[in-house]
C-alpha cells in the first residue's frame, strides 16, 4: 500500500499517477514516481530506517535534505546511500545497515546501555594493551559500528569526465541562486546554475514565506520557467559541486560524469543548514528539523505525524506550524526557547490557529515510547540560564517534534577557498568573509534570510560579477538590508542521563565534547581529533556549531575565539569510480609494434613504450634470452631500438652548444664520426647518456636514453634560453624508427640492403652515414651508425618512422638466410652487462659523477665549460668513497636461489658500503655477472665483498675487470 | 592524387594505425595508403561526428627567424600570430606554433603533393630548418557538429566555437599526450585536425573513439569531404 | 586547479606546465670559489616576497619565466626569458669563458 498521502498542491516532486512498489528490509511497499525511499517509508508508517553507529539506537528522518547519516541505507551493489536522496524505482531492493539480527530487534542495541563505558576517546584508549590486542578488537568493533556492506562482485561501470568553462558557475539554485543566473544571463554570459535537487527553487519549494503560504509557489514557478527557458543559462540538477579548488576549479558530480568546471565568476548560492537542539532523546524517530517536516508536506505530501511540537529558535518555526496545522496535524504546542517572536505577526497567526505559544521554554527530554522507536511525549521546562531549566516541567503528548535552533550557512566551499567563517557571539550571527576576488557569495550562506533581501542579493553578486567580467549592465547595484535573527544563542541542554546528542553520525553526546577538553584539548580541531565530532558521513553539518559552542563555554572564551572545525574536500561522500573515471593510461607503440607482436613477443613497459622484453611465453623466459643470446654472440640478430631517444640539432653553434651540454669535446668531432656522449648536471651527477652523430658540421643526431629523452631535451631548450646560441633543437624521438643489426654476420645482411660500401675500412667502427635501404617497393633514406652496445659487430639502421615497419620486413627477409633472430630489451641488457656498459638511471642514482662510474675518459677537462664541469672539478678532486666495479660469481648460486638481485646490499664488515645495480647469469660466461657499487677500498679488480642476498643469505663476489666478454673489444671492431 | 584501391600493408610508407581501420577502402596516397571510406553514408557520418586517419598525407614545416619569409616566398599565407591558422584555397592549412615555427598540413585535394614540392625548395641559408612532422607526429582529423563535445572530454581547454573559432590552433594536452589542436574546415565541414607524437597513433585513436561514441561517432574515410 | 599565464599560448591549467626552478646567476665557474659554485648549486633562497622562475609549457616546449609571490602564489607577470639580460644567468657570459679560456 502506499499509504494516505496530503492533497495537491503538496507532493511537488512525486507523480500520483506512476505508483512504484519496492522493498526495505524484505518488506514490500508502495511509493510513487518522484519519491525518496526515505518519503515513501514515511508514508507508509515506517520511520525506523537505521541504527546508531556506537550505541545502535533507532534512527529516522532528520534533514529530509541528505545533510544527516540517519537515513543510510543498504542498495543490492550501493552501501551508505541516503535514503532521503535516494529515489525509489520499481522493484527496489532496500535493506538497513548496521545492526545484529534485524533493524527492527537490533540485538546490538543493548550497546545503548553501556554508554558510560564507552567514554570518547575510548578506541583510543581502551584496546591497545597488551601490545597486539587490538588486532583482535578491531575485528568485532568493526562489525559492530561497520557501515553498509561492499559488494566485492560490483562493477563500476563507465563512469567519465567532462570539462565545461563558463562566464559565471551559481551553486544553488534557491531564490538567490535564481535571481543571480538571471541577472547574470540577461547580461549576455554565460551561466551554469548547479543544484542538488531534482528540481530548482531551493527553499521556495518546501518553505513558507509568508503566513499565508501563497507567496513561494508563485515566484518558484515564474522564476524557474524564466531560468529553465533561458538560452544563455545551463541547469544542472541532482548535481554536486564537491569542492572549490583555486581559480574557481569546481569538480560537479551529476551522476556517472565527472565534470571539471572553471568559472571566470562563482556565485555560492548554497544555502544555510538548520540546526538541532541539543537536549535528551532528541535522536527518537519523530524529533526532526523544521525543514524536514516542511519538505516532507510540500515535496512529498506526507503527513509527518498527527500530534506535533515545535521548538523554535527563530521565527521559521512559526511558519512550520502554520503548515502543520493547514495540514490537518494538531499543533500541541509551540515551544520557543525566546521571549517573543521577532515578527509580533507571526506570533499573531499562529496563536490565530489556535496553537498554544510557550516562550522562554524548551523541551528538556524527549519521551521515547517502547525500544526508543519513536518520540510518544516531550518534557518542557522553562529556561533558567544558560542551559538551565526548570526543575519541574509539564509533559505534552506528541508523535512529532520539529526543532529550529538556527541555520548555520553552508560554508564548506567557501572554507576551501581560504574564507573565514567568523561568528558574532552577541548577536548569535555568523559572516564570512575574505572571499577569494572572484568567488561571490548571495542569501542565507551570506546570513541574508528575508525574500527580498534574498533575491537583491543575488542580483547585487550578479552585478558583481558582471562588473568583473567587464560585462555589468548600467542598472544600480541593490542595497541588500536583513534584520532577521535565526539562531537563538545556548540551545543545549544538558541532562544528567545524558543522551543529548551533538553529533548524530558519531553518538556524541555533551559530556564527551566537554571530557575532550577536561582531557586538555582546548583546539576544536584537536577536539574534533579525539572525540571523531564532525568525521562522519554528515561532516559536521550540525556538530559544529553546538561543538564550538561547548569548547568556548568549557575553556572560558567565546565561539569567535574558538572557531569552528575546517571543512576539507570533498563536501559529499563520492565515490571512486567517479574520481577515477575512464582511465588515460598513454603508451608508445613503435612503427614495428605490430611484427613483434606477430612474432610472439613478450611486451613490456619502457617509460611510455611498449618493447618486446623477449620473443616467445613467458615461462620460456630463460631459455628465449639465452637464445636470443647467442644468436648475437655467434650469427646475426635485430632488435628494434625506435624508442631510443634522439635529438637533431642544427646550425652553426652547434658543435659550440653540444661542447657546452655533454662532457666530452664536440668541436673537432669529424663528420661522419659517433662520439660517445655523457651528460652531468649541475650538481655534476650523472643523468643521461647516449651516441652523437656529426652528419655535417652543423647538424648532429645524438641518442638518449629512452626514459631521459623528453627531459634532456626540456634541459637543453633551458639552457639555449639562456646561452642564445644559433642552433635549432629538435626531439626527433618519434621520428626515427631504429633496428639494431647486431652479430658477426650483420655486415652480410646489411650490405644486401644497401649500396653503400660497409667493408670494415670503408665503414669502421664508430662512422656515421647517410645512405639509402634499398626494398622492391623503393629505397628508404637512412642514417647508418656503427656502434658496439651489446659487444659484437653491429649497425644501428634509423629511417623516418613511416618507413619503419617497412625497414623491419627487409631486414628480417634479408637476413633470413643467415638465421636473422630478432631479439629483445631483456637479451639487450644482458648482452651490454657482459660488455660492462652501464645503463644510466639503473646503474647509476642521484649521487653518480663520472669518476665514480669510471667515466673519467669521457669527460673533456681541457675545454672550457660543460653543464656540471665546475661540479664534476671539485667531486674528482676530493675523496672518492665508492666505484661501480664489475663483479663475479660461481654459475650454480642461481640453482639455489642465491642470485644478488638489483638493489641488494654490499657490507663491509658491518657496515653497507654499496649495492647491487645490475646482475644476470651470462650463458656465455657461464657466470653470474653484476655491476653494483662498492666501497672504495673494496674496488680494486681480485678484491672479494659480500653481498647479502635474499633470505638474509650472503654471498662473497669477486670484483672483476670489465668488460667481462671480449676484453680487447676485436668483436665490435671486426 | 591517384583514384587507385591498395592495400594498405604493401605500401613503403605505412601509417601506425592501418591493422585498426582495415575495415576501410583505402586509396594510394604519394607514398602510403588512406582510408576512404567505411560505408556509403559516410559524409553523414563526417558532418556529426567522424575520425579519420589522415596521417599519410604530407606535412611539413619550417622553424627559425627566416621561417616566415620562407613560408611567403613559397606563396603561403602566414598566420598574424602565433596559434592561428589559415587554410589556402586549393586546401593547404597553415599553422603558426609560434614567432618561429610554422607548419604545412597537406590538402586533401592532392593528398599533399604540393608539399612535398614546397619541401623540397631550399630553405634559405641560415636560421630557418625543415622540421620533422611528417614522421614525429601522426594526424588525426575529428569532423562535424560534435567536435567540442569530444574534446571537452579529454581536453581541459575551451574548445566551443566562441572561445575556439575556425583558425583557432591549441598546443596543449589531450587525454594526457601533448596535441596539437587547429580548427579548420574542409569542404564546408568543422573539423579539428590532432597532431601529436606519432607512438601514441593507436592509443589516442582509441580513447578518441570512446569519446565518440555518446554522440554516435564513428571512423570515416575522406571520400566523406568529396575526394 | 591553478591557472598560470603562458606568454605564447595564454592561460592554461597549471597541470600543462612544468617547473624549472628559480633563475639565478650562475657565478664564473673558471674563477668562482668552490662555497661560491656549491651556494649556487645547491642552496635556495626561501625567502618571502616576489621570485623568478622557469615555467615550461610542456605541449608546446616553450620556456618562459614566471614572477610569483611565495606568500600569496600569485604570479604577478610571466615573459619571454628573452627579456632579461643574459647577466641575469650568467656572472660571466659563457661567450665570454670560453675566450678567456683559450
Amino acid at each position: 500500500m502506499t499509504g494516505e498521502r496530503l492533497n495537491a498542491p503538496m507532493g511537488l516532486l512525486i507523480n500520483r499517477d506512476q505508483p512504484v512498489s519496492f522493498s526495505f528490509e524484505g518488506r514490500h511497499y508502495r511509493g510513487y514516481a518522484g519519491d525518496s525511499i526515505a518519503s515513501a517509508l514515511i508514508g507508509n508508517g515506517q520511520w525506523l530506517m537505521s541504527r546508531s553507529f556506537k550505541y545502535h539506537r533507532p534512527r529516522s528522518v532528520l534533514t529530509m535534505a541528505g545533510q544527516d547519516a540517519n537515513t543510510l541505507v543498504q542498495l543490492a551493489s550501493d552501501p551508505n546511500v541516503l535514503a532521503d536522496r535516494t529515489p525509489v524505482s520499481e522493484a527496489l531492493r532496500v535493506e538497513g545497515q548496521n545492526y545484529a539480527g534485524s533493524l527492527e530487534g537490533d540485538r546490538d542495541a543493548l550497546l545503548n546501555h553501556f554508554g558510560r563505558f564507552m567514554p570518547v576517546g575510548f578506541y583510543y584508549r581502551a584496546f591497545y594493551k597488551p601490545k597486539g590486542i587490538w588486532d583482535w578488537w578491531e575485528k568485532a568493533i568493526r562489525k559492530k559500528a561497520g557501515l553498509g556492506v561492499v559488494d566485492l562482485n560490483a562493477t563500476a561501470g563507465y563512469h567519465d569526465k567532462e570539462f565545461l568553462h563558463y562566464d559565471v558557475v551559481i551553486i544553488g539554485a534557491g531564490p538567490a541562486g535564481l535571481s543571480a543566473a538571471l541577472t547574470a544571463a540577461d547580461a549576455g554570459v554565460s551561466v551554469l546554475l548547479v543544484d542538488e535537487n531534482p528540481v530548482i527553487g531551493g527553499a521556495l519549494t518546501y518553505s513558507r514565506f509568508d503566513p499565508a503560504g501563497v507567496h513561494a509557489d508563485g515566484l518558484r514557478n515564474e522564476l524557474s520557467e524564466k531560468v529553465l527557458n533561458h538560452t544563455n543559462i545551463r541547469v544542472m540538477t541532482e548535481a554536486t559541486c564537491n569542492a572549490w579548488f583555486t581559480d574557481n576549479w569546481l569538480p560537479v558530480i551529476q551522476g556517472k560524469r565527472l565534470y571539471k568546471v572553471r568559472a571566470k565568476e562563482c556565485i555560492v548560492a548554497a544555502g544555510a543548514y538548520e540546526q538541532h537542539v541539543v537536549f535528551r532523546n532528541n535522536d527518537l524517530p519523530g524529533v526532526m528539523m523544521c525543514s524536514a517536516a516542511d519538505r516532507l508536506m510540500k515535496l512529498y505530501a506526507v503527513r509527518p505525524g498527527k500530534k506535533a511540537v515545535i521548538l523554535a529558535g527563530n521565527d521559521e518555526a512559526y511558519l512550520t506550524a502554520l503548515a502543520l496545522a493547514e495540514q490537518g496535524v494538531h499543533v500541541a504546542a509551540l515551544i520557543d526557547m525566546r521571549d517573543k517572536a521577532q515578527d509580533p505577526a507571526l506570533a499573531d497567526a499562529v496563536a490565530e490557529a489556535c496553537i498554544n505559544i510557550k516562550t522562554g521554554m524548551t523541551v528538556y527530554e524527549a519521551l521515547p515510547q517502547a525500544g526508543n522507536k519513536h518520540i510518544r511525549a516531550v518534557d518542557v521546562r522553562a529556561i533558567t540560564g544558560q542551559g538551565k531549566v526548570a526543575d519541574q516541567g509539564e509533559i505534552i503528548d506528541c508523535d512529532l517534534l520539529c526543532m529550529s535552533a538556527g541555520f548555520m550557512p553552508a560554508y564548506q566551499l567557501l572554507c576551501q577557498a581560504g574564507a573565514r567563517l567568523s561568528y558574532d557571539d552577541e548577536r548569535a550571527r555568523f559572516e564570512i568573509t575574505d572571499l577569494q576576488p572572484h568567488l561571490h557569495i548571495a542569501g542565507s550562506v551570506n546570513g541574508v534570510y528575508t525574500l527580498n533581501a534574498v533575491l537583491a542579493d543575488g542580483k547585487a553578486k550578479a552585478l558583481k560579477a558582471l562588473e568583473l567580467l567587464g560585462k555589468a549592465p548600467a542598472e544600480p547595484v541593490p542595497a541588500v538590508h536583513c534584520e532577521k535573527q535565526m539562531n537563538y544563542h545556548w540551545p543545549i541542554f544538558k541532562h544528567p542521563q545524558a543522551k543529548e546528542f551533538v553529533d548524530f553520525d558519531e553518538d556524541l553526546q555533551i559530556k564527551d565534547i566537554v571530557n575532550a577538553t577536561r582531557i586538555g584539548y582546548r583546539d576544536v580541531q584537536l577536539v574534533k581529533r579525539f572525540s571523531t565530532v564532525g568525521m562522519g558521513p554528515s561532516q559536521g553539518r550540525h556538530s559544529a556549531l553546538p561543538t564550538a559552542r561547548l569548547v568556548a563555554d568549557a575553556t572560558e572564551r567565546s565561539v569567535s575565539e574558538t572557531g569552528v572545525t575546517t571543512a576539507r574536500p570533498p563536501f559529499n561522500a563520492e565515490k571512486l569510480a567517479v574520481i577515477a573515471g575512464r582511465a588515460f593510461d598513454p603508451y608508445r607503440q613503435s612503427a614495428m609494434h605490430h611484427r613483434h607482436v606477430e612474432l610472439g613477443a613478450k611486451m613490456i613497459p619502457a617509460g611510455s613504450w611498449q618493447r618486446p622484453a623477449f620473443y616467445g611465453a613467458a615461462e620460456n623466459r630463460l631459455e628465449c634470452i639465452a637464445k636470443e643470446a647467442h644468436a648475437v654472440r655467434n650469427k646475426v640478430a635485430v632488435i628494434d631500438v625506435s624508442t631510443l631517444g634522439g635529438i637533431e640539432l642544427r646550425g652553426p653553434d652547434a658543435a659550440e652548444f653540444m661542447n657546452r651540454i655533454y662532457t666530452f669535446g664536440f668541436l673537432k668531432q669529424a663528420v661522419g664520426r659517433t662520439r660517445y656522449a655523457v651528460l652531468t648536471n649541475e650538481q655534476g651527477v650523472v643523468i643521461d647518456d647516449g651516441v652523437s652523430c656529426r652528419f655535417a658540421e652543423d647538424c648532429f643526431y645524438v641518442t638518449a636514453t629512452t626514459t631521459g629523452v623528453d627531459s634532456v631535451y626540456r634541459n637543453m631548450t633551458r639552457w639555449n634560453a639562456m646561452w642564445r646560441l644559433r642552433v635549432d633543437i629538435s626531439n626527433v624521438t618519434s621520428a626515427f624508427a631504429a633496428v639494431n643489426l647486431a652479430g658477426p654476420d650483420s655486415r652480410k645482411v646489411l650490405e644486401k640492403i644497401t649500396d653503400l660500401d660497409v667493408s670494415a675500412q670503408a665503414f669502421p667502427y664508430l662512422d656515421c652515414h647517410e645512405a639509402d635501404i634499398k626494398t622492391a617497393a623503393g629505397n628508404i633514406p637512412a642514417r647508418l651508425l656503427r656502434v658496439g652496445f651489446v659487444g659484437e659487430l653491429g649497425y644501428e639502421i634509423h629511417v623516418p618512422s613511416r618507413y619503419g615497419e617497412a625497414l623491419w620486413d627487409v631486414v628480417m627477409q634479408a637476413g633470413a638466410e643467415f638465421g636473422i633472430t630478432p631479439f629483445g630489451v631483456e637479451t639487450q641488457r644482458l648482452l651490454r652487462l657482459e660488455k660492462g656498459h652501464i645503463i644510466v638511471s639503473q646503474d647509476t642514482d642521484g649521487m653518480s659523477h663520472p669518476g665514480e662510474l669510471s667515466l673519467g675518459w669521457a669527460i673533456n677537462r681541457k675545454k672550457p665549460f660543460f653543464v656540471g664541469c665546475r661540479s664534476v672539478d671539485i667531486v674528482m678532486n676530493a675523496k672518492q668513497t665508492r666505484k661501480l666495479v664489475g663483479f663475479t660469481l660461481p654459475a650454480d648460486l642461481r640453482h639455489k636461489g642465491l642470485k644478488p638481485e638489483e638493489g641488494h646490499i654490499v657490507l663491509r664488515g658491518d657496515d653497507i658500503s654499496g649495492n647491487i645495480t645490475s646482475c644476470e647469469y651470462s650463458p656465455a660466461l657461464d657466470a653470474i655477472i653484476g655491476l653494483g657499487y662498492v666501497g672504495i677500498d673494496q674496488a680494486d679488480t681480485g678484491s672479494q665483498f659480500r653481498i647479502r642476498v635474499s633470505g638474509g643469505h650472503e654471498v662473497q663476489a669477486v670484483v672483476t675487470e670489465l668488460p667481462f666478454y671480449d676484453a680487447d673489444n676485436k668483436r665490435q671492431e671486426m | 592524387m591517384t583514384d587507385t584501391m591498395v592495400t594498405p600493408g604493401d605500401t613503403l610508407a605505412r601509417s601506425g594505425l592501418y591493422r585498426k581501420i582495415a575495415d576501410a577502402e583505402f586509396l594510394s596516397t604519394p607514398e602510403s595508403a588512406i582510408a576512404a571510406s567505411y560505408s556509403a553514408d559516410d559524409s553523414e557520418q563526417a558532418r556529426n561526428c567522424g575520425l579519420c586517419d589522415l596521417t599519410p598525407v604530407i606535412r611539413t614545416g619550417w622553424r627559425g627567424k627566416t621561417a616566415a619569409e620562407h613560408l611567403q616566398s613559397l606563396g603561403y599565407p602566414v598566420p598574424e600570430n602565433p596559434n592561428q591558422a589559415l587554410t589556402k584555397d586549393s586546401g593547404e592549412t597553415l599553422v603558426r606554433l609560434s614567432r618561429t615555427e610554422f607548419w604545412v598540413l597537406g590538402s586533401l585535394q592532392d593528398m599533399g603533393t604540393a608539399v612535398t614540392e614546397a619541401a623540397r625548395q631550399p630553405s634559405p641559408g641560415s636560421d630557418c630548418y625543415p622540421l620533422f612532422c611528417q614522421d614525429s607526429h601522426a594526424w588525426l582529423m575529428l569532423s562535424g557538429d560534435h567536435c567540442a563535445g569530444v574534446m571537452a572530454k579529454l581536453c581541459g581547454v575551451d574548445m566551443r566555437a566562441q572561445s575556439f573559432p575556425p583558425g583557432s590552433v591549441a598546443q596543449t594536452s589531450v587525454a594526457r599526450i601533448n596535441a596539437i589542436v587547429v580548427h579548420h574546415q574542409v569542404a564546408g565541414t568543422d573539423v579539428f585536425s590532432l597532431l601529436f607524437d606519432a607512438g601514441y597513433h593507436a592509443y589516442l585513436w582509441d580513447v578518441l573513439q570512446d569519446a565518440m561514441a555518446e554522440f554516435s561517432g564513428a571512423p570515416v574515410g575522406v571520400r566523406a569531404f568529396g575526394i | 586547479m591553478k591557472i598560470l599565464n603562458c606568454p605564447l599560448n595564454g592561460p592554461r591549467n597549471i597541470s600543462e606546465f612544468v617547473y624549472g626552478g628559480e633563475v639565478k646567476q650562475m657565478p664564473d665557474p673558471a674563477s668562482c670559489t668552490d662555497r661560491e659554485w656549491a651556494e649556487y648549486v645547491f642552496y635556495h633562497n626561501n625567502g618571502t616576497g616576489v621570485v623568478r622562475e622557469w615555467w615550461l609549457h610542456a605541449p608546446s616546449g616553450y620556456w618562459f619565466i614566471a614572477e610569483r609571490h611565495r606568500v600569496s602564489d600569485e604570479v604577478v607577470r610571466t615573459y619571454d626569458p628573452s627579456e632579461l639580460e643574459q647577466s641575469e644567468f650568467f656572472a660571466a657570459p659563457p661567450a665570454d669563458v670560453q675566450e678567456a679560456r683559450q
